[in-house]
């Protein structure tokens, strides 16, 4: 099938595990993201041009792909680092109000993030969220409820948005986490 | 086979308002990107996780219910967004072993 | 939680259920374990896994392991194909852990295990279970023709997947060798092509589908030494044969189909064991 008529059949392919890494910078406390796969990644500090990085947090995550499997298009999602559903913690974000909006004709809002710093890191075009919305409406088409991905360029103001990328913490450790 | 069918067989205990849904089948993990890359909308999932990102987990797929296994308590937080969200979430003070089999005799795949 | 009733499975008998292959503690499989715990969170297994227990884990980390052995477990079974690596072998070796890994998914393995014991009925377990696919791992590339610049870099790719995967090396470099020569052509006589990785626990299968000018001649291709490179791409370095006879004798099986002015698929095969 010729890629341009095709209405694609998205499938998930290249799925990798591994590690979502935070790092901060202590010279000018930008936060940085990546994705490690396989291993554990390296504890230590490095350095990066300007920034001096140090890990806050290791989360396991996977990493993946998306092909079409009538027209065999591959969209490669290495700008995606993880997906957010948005609980509603602050009321002036737009993302909550989109979120209230959809909920009552059964839309759940997701957030599609890229890796940061934002102004550092390419990050994931409107056409790739497009398709990552489409792969998973088209994977739940059995359900009565659909779901939206927007960007995360969509936060106010990430600082008040205390919702949780869909990762895996604490799988490794052998301390029971406290209870909330 | 309706999730309603199975709570009762199986004398599940529900922690959220129940929406009753027509279960696709089983899917066991406690790692949220298992569920991302290879739960099926529809599945019923053991797990024994209980943090607020389970609910974002299941809706993202559709999850038919959430079962946490052994007897592990819920925080009301999960609980409040599971039912704002209507995702299903059962307790069970079964492993998630032990229940497997109940499952499977009920006539899951 | 609930308390489970004592179990006494040998292991053996685990690993025919599950059609399991056993990567450490050969000698073990005539013990029996006395309990199951099926779990990813570290914390729980130590905090509710009952000594002389098995494992039944998708968590492929040294971390898997170094749980269960505190845990006074008898062994890990790692579902869904993950493959462990060295440092867990390692570790398991050290502690006299046996490991089986199996293709099938947490659900399935559980099914499986209880159906041994009779808890479960086998033609139960077999009848609701037959309908769940297979667990292979798929991956896909595209190359591009006459990209020099990046020549290379799927069968590079290839590798470092396959190694994080965690199969043996000797059989990861014969597939890089062979997906890199299959790579070369690809870049040097053919427009696109897409590549498709598929890694089960059995074998490793990888298909290049190209669209070019074909190969008219398969046979005389397959010669040592026979090229169609031109004089540039031969003062780059490239093309001193088609690639194709390293390709055969790295693999376990090769299947190659083309068309003139279509293009050409190449098939190959490798197996674990
Ligand atoms: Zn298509
Ligand atoms: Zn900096």
């Amino acid at each position: 099938m010729k890629e341009e008529t095709c209405s694609h059949t998205w499938e998930m392919v290249n799925v990798q595990s591994g590690y979502i890494v935070t790092e901060n910078c202590f010279r000018c406390n930008k936060t940085a993201t990546s994705f490690s796969a396989g291993e554990w990644p390296p504890m230590e500090e490095y350095r990066e041009g300007e920034h001096f990085w140090n890990i806050m947090e290791v989360a396991q995550t996977i990493r993946f792909d998306l092909t079409c499997k009538a027209c065999g298009k591959l969209v490669p999602l290495n700008e995606l680092a993880g997906l957010m559903m948005c609980t509603g913690c602050d009321p002036k974000c737009p993302v909550d109000t989109l979120m209230k909006e959809m909920e009552k004709s059964r839309i759940w809002v997701f957030v599609a993030f890229g890796f940061f710093p934002v102004d550092e890191r390419t990050q994931l075009s409107q056409e790739k969220i497009a398709i990552l919305e489409e792969y998973f409406n088209q994977r739940r088409k059995s359900s009565s409820s659909t779901i939206r991905i927007v960007s995360s360029e969509k936060i106010d103001d990430i600082s008040r948005c205390f919702a949780e990328m869909i990762r895996d913490v604490g799988m490794l450790s052998l301390t029971p986490p406290a209870t909330e | 086979m309706k999730l309603k069918e199975i709570i009762e067989k199986l004398s599940l205990v529900t922690l959220t308002n129940v929406e009753d849904k027509e279960v696709s089948g089983v899917f066991i993990s406690d790692m949220l990107s298992d569920v991302m890359s290879s739960a099926e909308t529809g599945n019923i999932w053991l797990t024994v996780q209980t943090h607020k990102n389970v609910v974002s987990a299941a809706n993202l797929i559709d999850i038919a219910a959430v079962i946490v296994t052994n007897g592990k308590e819920v925080p009301e937080g999960t609980v409040e967004l599971a039912n704002r969200f209507h995702v299903n979430i059962l307790s069970s003070p079964l492993s998630s072993f032990q229940l497997a089999s109940k499952l499977v005799e009920a006539g899951l795949k | 939680m609930q308390e489970d009733r004592n179990h006494s499975i040998e292991i053996a008998k685990i690993k025919e259920a599950l059609q399991a292959d056993i990567i450490t503690g050969n000698s073990q499989t005539g013990q029996y374990v006395t309990g199951i715990y099926a779990s990813d969170l570290m914390s729980d297994v130590l905090a509710y896994g009952k000594s002389g227990s098995i494992l039944i884990t998708g968590l492929n980390s040294v971390q898997a392991a170094i749980s269960a052995y505190m845990a006074e477990f008898k062994g890990i079974v790692f579902i869904r194909s993950k493959i462990p690596d060295q440092d867990i072998r390692k570790f398991a070796e050290e502690k006299g852990l046996f490991i089986l890994t199996t293709d099938t998914d947490m659900y399935e393995t559980c099914v499986k295990i209880a159906s041994i014991e009779g808890e479960v009925s086998v033609s139960t377990a077999a009848a609701a279970l037959t309908k769940r696919a297979e667990n292979v791992t798929t991956y896909s590339f595209s190359i591009d023709g006459q990209d020099f610049a990046s020549a290379g870099m799927v069968s590079t790719q290839i590798k470092t997947i396959l190694k994080s995967i965690g199969y043996n090396p000797l059989i990861i470099r014969r597939v890089a060798i062979s997906t890199y020569e299959a790579e070369m052509n690809v870049v040097m006589h053919a427009k696109r092509a897409k590549v498709t990785l598929k890694a089960s626990d059995q074998e490793i299968y990888i298909i290049i589908a190209d669209e070019g000018k074909g190969i008219a001649d398969i046979e005389l291709a397959m010669q040592e030494g026979y090229s169609t490179a031109t004089e540039e791409q031969r003062a780059m370095g490239f093309g001193a044969g088609m690639g194709l006879p390293n390709i055969r004798r790295n693999s376990d099986k090769m299947n190659i189909e083309s068309k003139v002015n279509e293009g050409t698929t190449i098939e190959t095969m490798f197996f674990v064991k």
